[in-house]
C-alpha cells in the first residue's frame, strides 16, 4: 500500500534513495528520554506545521538528532495527514464556531424583523451590487510578479482576525523572512537582502480565533535585475 | 472559552468531561483508528484513553488548560496524546498476542524478521545475526537488508500498520549493541551506520530532517514541507536532492563507494 502522490513516487524512484535507506535504517534508534525531548505540545505544534519560525528554528536541531522525538513527529504528522483524522480536526474547530458565529446572528436578524414595521417603504433600500462577502483568507496584494524593489509587504485585512503572520520564503523554501504583527501591511526591512533576477514567495496566516489561522495562498514576486546600458 | 474548559474552571469534573467527550469522541476514535484498525483494538484503546484522561481529576486535560501559553492546536494536541496512549497499550498490554497475528501471513524469512525486530524489539544487526547464526547461514548481509525492507512495508501496508512502524525501533543505547559483531558483514554494516552517522551530521538541522522524514520515514513532500515551515513541495525535493548529494560526497572521503552500500 503507498500513499505517495506521483512527484514523491518519481523522487524516491531515483536509486540513491534504496541505497541510503538501506544504510539509513540500520542504524541504532534509541527511545530515550531527555531534558531537551519535546512536550506533547510542541510535537503536536511542530506536526501540524503552527509552530512560529523562531521557535521552529530553536528546535530543530533536537529533533534532527533524536530518533524519539522525530518518530513522534514523524507518526502524529502522519495522523493529522489521514483523511478521517482531518475531518474530525475540522469538525471539531469549526462546529463550534459555527455554532458561536451562528446563534448571535440568528438572534440579531429574529430582533430586526420584530423591530421593522412591515409595509414600511421609507426603509433604505440597497441599489448597488451586493457587498462582497467577508474575506475569510488574507489575499497577498504586493509585492506579486516583478518588481523594481521591495520596502513593505501588504495584504488584505479578514474580518475578525487579531494578528497576521507573515512569511517569505527563497526558491529554496528556506524561510528568509518571518514577523507577527496586528496591521496589514509591514515594512520589509533592509537587513534582509533580497538578490535581482531571484523568485520569492510570500504568504500570510491570519489570526481567527483562538490558536485558529487562516493561511492565503502563495504569492511571488520578484526583484526585476537592474538593466544594463 | 470552550464550555468543558468552563466547567473544568469551576471544578465540575464530571460535566466537563461529559461536555469533553461529547465534543472530541469522533476525534478520538478517528485517531486511534489510524493506529488500530481492529474493532477490538480499537474499543480497548478507547477505553484506555478515556481511562488516562479521566485520571486524577482530569489531570491531563486540566495540565493542558492551566499551561499559559498553548503551542499547538488543543485538537492537535489530544491527537498526539492518543498517539502516545495508543502506542504504550500495545506495548505494555497484551500487544506480543495480538502483533504476532500479523507475522502469520509473512514468509518464512520476513515472518523470523518480524519476530525479532517487531515482537522482541532488537536492533536491526542484532536480528541479522541471529537469522544468519541460527537459521540461514547463507544470508548475506545485503539480502537481509532487502528482506528487512520487505518486512516493513509488508506490515506497514497492513491494518495494524502505522501502530507497527511506532513500534520498531528498540529502546536501545549504543553501548547495549555487541562490542564485536560477529562475521564481517554486520561489522561492515556497523562501520557504514556510523559513517552515515557522521555524514549526516555535517547537514545542518532542517536538511538532516529532510532526509529522515522524507527519505526514511518516508512523509508525503507536503508533510515534510509543512512541519518544516518550506513553501512547498518543491523545496522539498531540491533540499532533499541537494542533501544527498552531500552525503553521498561526504560518504565517498569517508572511502564507502556506491557499489558498498
Amino acid at each position: 500500500m503507498s500513499s505517495l502522490d506521483p512527484g514523491d513516487r518519481l523522487m524516491r524512484s531515483d536509486e540513491s534513495f534504496e541505497e541510503l535507506w538501506s544504510v539509513l535504517d540500520t542504524r541504532v534508534r534509541s527511545e530515550t528520554l531527555t531534558p531537551d525531548c519535546l512536550s506533547d505540545d510542541m510535537i503536536a505544534a511542530l506536526a501540524d506545521g503552527s509552530l512560529a519560525p523562531d521557535v521552529r528554528a530553536s528546535i530543530l536541531p533536537h529533533v534532527a538528532s533524536c530518533p524519539r522525538c522525530r518518530l513522534a513527529v514523524a507518526s502524529v504528522a502522519r495522523a493529522l495527514a489521514d483523511p478521517a483524522v482531518a475531518r474530525e480536526l475540522s469538525a471539531s474547530s469549526n462546529g463550534r464556531r459555527w455554532y458561536r458565529i451562528a446563534v448571535p446572528l440568528a438572534a440579531a436578524a429574529v430582533l430586526l424583523l420584530l423591530l421593522s414595521s412591515p409595509g414600511d417603504d421609507r426603509s433604505p433600500v440597497h441599489r448597488g451590487p451586493p457587498p462582497p462577502p467577508p474575506a475569510t483568507t488574507p489575499i497577498p496584494r504586493s509585492p506579486v510578479g516583478a518588481v523594481a524593489a521591495v520596502n513593505a509587504l501588504r495584504w488584505s485585512p479578514v474580518a475578525g482576525a487579531d494578528r497576521y503572520r507573515v512569511t517569505v520564503f527563497d526558491a529554496t523554501g528556506g524561510v528568509v523572512y518571518a514577523t507577527e504583527l496586528a496591521d496589514t501591511v509591514v515594512a520589509f526591512p533592509d537587513s534582509v537582502a533580497l538578490i535581482p533576477g531571484d523568485s520569492y514567495l510570500w504568504k500570510v496566516d491570519a489570526r481567527t480565533g483562538f490558536d485558529r489561522w487562516a493561511a492565503s495562498e502563495l504569492a511571488e514576486f520578484s526583484i526585476a535585475a537592474p538593466r544594463r546600458r | 472559552m470552550d464550555d468543558w474548559v468552563a466547567e473544568l474552571q469551576e471544578g465540575r469534573s464530571d460535566a466537563a468531561w461529559d461536555l469533553f467527550l461529547d465534543r472530541y469522541r469522533r476525534l478520538l476514535f478517528a485517531a486511534i483508528r489510524h493506529y488500530a484498525q481492529d474493532y477490538d483494538d480499537v474499543m480497548d484503546v478507547f477505553a484506555r484513553a478515556c481511562e488516562a484522561l479521566r485520571a486524577d481529576d482530569l489531570r491531563r486535560l486540566r495540565s493542558w488548560v492551566d499551561q499559559p501559553e498553548h503551542r499547538a492546536r488543543f485538537s492537535t494536541w489530544l491527537v498526539t496524546v492518543v498517539r502516545h496512549l495508543t502506542v504504550d497499550w500495545f506495548r505494555h498490554r497484551d500487544g506480543r498476542r495480538r502483533l504476532s497475528v500479523v507475522a502469520e501471513g509473512l514468509p518464512l524469512l520476513r515472518r523470523r524478521i518480524f519476530e525479532h525486530v517487531f515482537l522482541d524489539q532488537r536492533s536491526h544487526i542484532e536480528a541479522y545475526e541471529l537469522i544468519h547464526a541460527a537459521e540461514v547461514p547463507t544470508l548475506t548481509f545485503r539480502e537481509f537488508l532487502s528482506e528487512l525492507r520487505a518486512t516493513y512495508h509488508a506490515v506497514s501496508g497492513g491494518r495494524r500498520g502505522q501502530v507497527l512502524r511506532d513500534l520498531a525501533p528498540r529502546p536501545v543505547a549504543p553501548d547495549d549493541l555487541p562490542a564485536d559483531p560477529a562475521g564481517p558483514s554486520t561489522t561492515d554494516a556497523a562501520e557504514q551506520s556510523q559513517l552515515m552517522e557522521q555524514a549526516l551530521s555535517i547537514l545542518g538541522p532542517d536538511d538532516r530532517l529532510i532526509v529522515e522524514l522524507f527519505v526514511l520515514e518516508e512523509l508525503p513532500a507536503e508533510t515534510v514541507a509543512k512541519v518544516l515551515g518550506l513553501a512547498n513541495v518543491k523545496a522539498v525535493y531540491n533540499r532533499a536532492y541537494r542533501a544527498l548529494a552531500v552525503v553521498r560526497a561526504q560518504l565517498e572521503r569517508a572511502g564507502v563507494r556506491r557499489e558498498d552500500l
